[in-house]
């Protein structure tokens, strides 16, 4: 099955990149102790089965028999200890969630998590299936690993590493003596089958060169179609269009310097504007966005869902915006929104966004940069006032952007603080639901960004690929291609 | 001659030292970094000053620079950023597609131009030399891409006669390596033709209007051998100056209609690199490109000689 994708992820080695690329790929090649399954609970995947103390503070994972890396050797509780260290050491999911935690081998089959403190989010961080993701490699290689990465590709997934040329191709194959767990296949958890024999990620910046090479039969899978695309794919009928959560369109509000630094400048951004518009510039159709008033995005809801705050999403209201901003002391000073071109949907949606703000008779400046520009910009407080982003969805609330003190716009509340330490050190998961829906309470009150609302990306195959899901990124495991 | 060049790629030092430094210092100015773009979307900008340091990015630039031109003066362009490569590597195995890819392009716009250029000089004024001029002064107006975008569409798409996109080195067979680079040699190969039309049919123009043509005529000798043998020979050194420039800025980077048609050449490496701020391979790549350039043009230079002996006994 040969798949277009846009970029070429720098390694495979998720424990020291957050790049979706690399775990869309990788994860055919590693698995994780835990996963997530299609209604985004925790799921076992090379863990049997886990115990969490009564005071949260160990959890003791049963590792299945008989599973094998790719190179032959059986997997141990040594390996998923070297593994899980590292990724907990260098990974800034690991580094931020797991500070001072260790895994400890009891014995071949059993490898225990020593938490500090009680962690309720240690198991959902643990399932996640995208960036970052922790996955189980072979002692060896672990040990042998530079700062870039570590040196071959070894797994226990349904997909072995072949070969890469460099901005050409990733080639996998299938992995003939991979250990399928029994259940039945649900989200990225239960049985995982490779259908085809060989995966070739071949790397097609241009999404209009994607397009033509699906419909010469060049590819059988294009993974970033552009919006404008859609139609002409549509009118084939030798293909089918899919449609898959991307990220969140939030509006990052500058609130160390500046008009935004006061909540109620951020409430009136919140009262006015209408998110229809914004959405429809930014995904141009109601089939490829969600208005979802929650912080976790809409595929997440049968985990995360809480009603606080849903009157203050999509507020519409000038009138109440304007009074909002006359309290904030608004003299009609310039706002700088900043965005970056390199995604269609971040750059739209500021145009909408910057002909919303002046309607409310705010006088704006929109700047564009490339991406790598970007990101350097918006760590200066002096660069801008709003940026526009989309953010990439979190496996639990407390990993969102807008949670951390140190990312862009620089969210200061105690208020928070204490609500992450309430949430994040319940002793399990069941516990802290409770301190759910007070965090997104306080997310429409201090409101550090707007939601704007869920974005959703478009991948397109031939019809003879069947059985292509998305969680967390795209799932190849399970999909057939019979011509 | 041998002292000739000598000279030539002595002063090849200069050029590739200014280029040197201009590149560096563009590069290392404008913002973003090969740390952030190698930790992802989601990166904190601790895990990004922390890796920076680890990849020696926080030196002050006169020592990064001192440690890079080291290295490059012991023949070592440093390692890829971003790709676990080295830059030579990279260089190497991006290279190889863009000269097939420039070949073929050139042989496409010299089988075009050179026989309409010389019939249009033939028939000057008449309908034929209008329609030539006309067609070729459209196609240097025309961006390639778009005859590009074209034949995809066409050939590509609704007749699915040749791949749209990608590429296979040239152990894949040879019809295998061919068929990918067709298209986009098409689409380099017209556009570049246009200006060699031109160039030809003014430059035998002109030699056709010369006495020694009209007495060859005169005595006889038969239009084929008058043509091809007596005027295109001298006819040919503004063309070749031509073809230097055009093969030069194909091997240099094709860069949108490797895009297009995912050719992973050159062109592609240094827009890849510049969205990776993978400084190492831009540099490198540059560096390369520059050398390449003034290596062709001497290439050339030589090729006048070969062409019109009395150029070569001017020079000794």
């Amino acid at each position: 099955m040969r798949i277009a994708y846009q970029a070429q992820p720098p390694t495979l080695d998720p424990h020291v990149t957050t790049s979706q690329a690399s775990a869309t790929i990788g994860r055919n090649v590693f698995e994780t102790l835990v996963t997530v399954d299609s209604n985004y609970r925790t799921q076992p995947l090379l863990a049997e089965s886990w115990e969490q103390s009564e005071d949260g503070k160990t959890i003791t994972f049963h590792l299945r028999k008989g599973v094998r890396f790719h190179n032959g050797k059986e997997m141990t509780a040594d390996d998923v200890v070297a593994s899980m260290n590292r990724w907990i050491q260098i990974s800034s999911a690991g580094k931020d969630h797991f500070k001072g935690a260790l895994f400890e081998a009891k014995d071949p089959q059993t490898a225990i998590l020593h938490l500090q403190n009680p962690t309720s989010t240690a198991l959902p961080i643990m399932a996640y299936g995208g960036g970052n993701y922790p996955a189980i490699m072979p002692k060896e290689l672990i040990d042998g690993a530079d700062p870039k990465g570590v040196k071959e590709y070894v797994g226990t997934g349904p997909f072995q590493f072949k070969e890469w040329q460099q901005d050409q191709e990733i080639h996998l194959s299938k992995f003939a003596d991979y250990q399928a767990r029994s259940e039945a296949a649900d989200g990225l958890a239960g049985k995982r089958e490779a259908l085809v024999d060989d995966l070739r990620f071949i790397f097609t910046p241009d999404s209009s060169t994607q397009v033509a090479g699906l419909l010469s039969g060049e590819y059988d899978v294009a993974a970033d179609v552009s919006y404008d695309s859609v139609q002409q794919l549509e009118n084939d009928s030798d293909i089918q269009v899919n449609v898959a959560p991307t990220g969140m369109l939030n509006l990052f509000f500058n609130k160390k310097k500046g008009l935004f630094a006061n909540v109620a400048a951020r409430q009136a951004i919140g009262a006015g504007i209408d998110v229809e518009s914004i959405l429809i510039a930014a995904y141009t159709d109601p089939k490829y966005y969600q208005q979802n008033h929650n912080m976790m995005m809409y595929y997440q809801v049968g985990q995360w869902a809480s009603e606080n705050g849903k009157e203050l999403y999509n507020q519409n209201n000038p009138d109440k915006a304007k009074q909002l901003l006359k309290e904030a002391g608004y003299q009609g000073q310039e706002i700088k929104i900043v965005t970056s071109r390199d995604y269609e949907d971040m750059y739209n949606g500021a145009v909408a966004l910057q002909q919303q703000m002046e309607k409310l008779g705010m006088k704006t400046k929109l700047e564009v940069y490339d991406w790598p520009t970007f990101t350097e910009l918006r760590n200066d407080e002096n660069k801008f006032d709003i940026l526009v982003i989309t953010n990439t969805p979190k496996p639990e609330p407390s990993s969102l952007a807008f949670m951390r003190k140190d990312f862009p716009g620089w969210t200061d509340s105690p208020e928070l603080d204490k609500l992450l330490i309430e949430f994040r050190s319940a002793p399990n998961l069941e516990k802290a639901m409770s301190v759910y829906g007070k965090l997104q309470s306080w997310f429409y009150e201090y409101v550090p960004v707007v939601k704007v609302g869920d974005g959703n990306s478009i991948s397109a195959s031939k019809k003879t690929v069947q059985g292509m899901k998305w969680l967390d990124g795209l799932v190849f495991w399970n999909v057939s291609n019979q011509e | 001659m041998r002292i000739y060049l000598i000279k030539r790629i002595l002063a090849l030092i200069p050029v590739l030292f200014v280029v040197s430094v201009v590149i560096f210092l563009i590069i290392h100015i404008t913002p973003g970094d090969p740390a952030a773009v190698m930790l992802g979307e989601s990166a904190t900008e601790q895990d990004v000053k922390a890796l920076r340091q680890q990849l020696g990015l926080d030196l002050p630039l006169h020592t990064q620079y001192v440690n890079w031109m080291a290295d490059v003066l012991r023949g070592d362009l440093g390692d890829s950023y971003f790709m676990k490569e080295s830059v030579a590597e990279s260089i190497f195995s991006h290279l190889q597609p863009t000269l097939s890819l420039a070949i073929l392009a050139q042989i496409v716009a010299l089988v075009i131009a050179i026989p309409i250029g010389i019939a249009a000089a033939l028939r000057r004024g008449t309908a034929t030399d209008q329609t030539v001029m006309g067609f070729s002064l459209l196609a240097m107006a025309v961006p390639s891409f778009l005859l590009a975008l074209f034949l995809i569409l066409l050939v590509g798409v609704k007749l699915q006669w040749l791949p749209v996109a990608g590429y296979k080195p040239l152990e894949a067979g040879l019809w295998n390596h061919l068929k990918y680079l067709i298209l986009p040699a098409i689409s380099l190969g017209a556009i570049q033709s246009a200006l060699i039309t031109r160039m030809t049919r003014s430059s035998m123009l002109e030699v056709l209007n010369t006495n020694y043509i009209k007495t060859a005529r005169s005595k006889g000798v038969k239009e084929r051998t008058l043509v091809y043998k007596h005027a295109l020979r001298n006819a040919f050194l503004p063309i070749l100056t031509v073809i230097g420039q055009t093969f030069g800025g194909l091997v240099t980077g094709a860069v949108v209609t490797e895009t297009i048609f995912n050719i992973p050449g050159i062109g592609q490496l240094i827009i890849n690199s510049v969205e990776r701020r993978d400084y190492a391979v831009i540099q490198g790549v540059v560096l390369f490109v520059t050398a390449a350039y003034v290596c062709i043009n001497l290439i050339v230079d030589m090729l006048y000689g070969v062409v019109d002996p009395r150029v070569r006994l001017e020079r000794k």
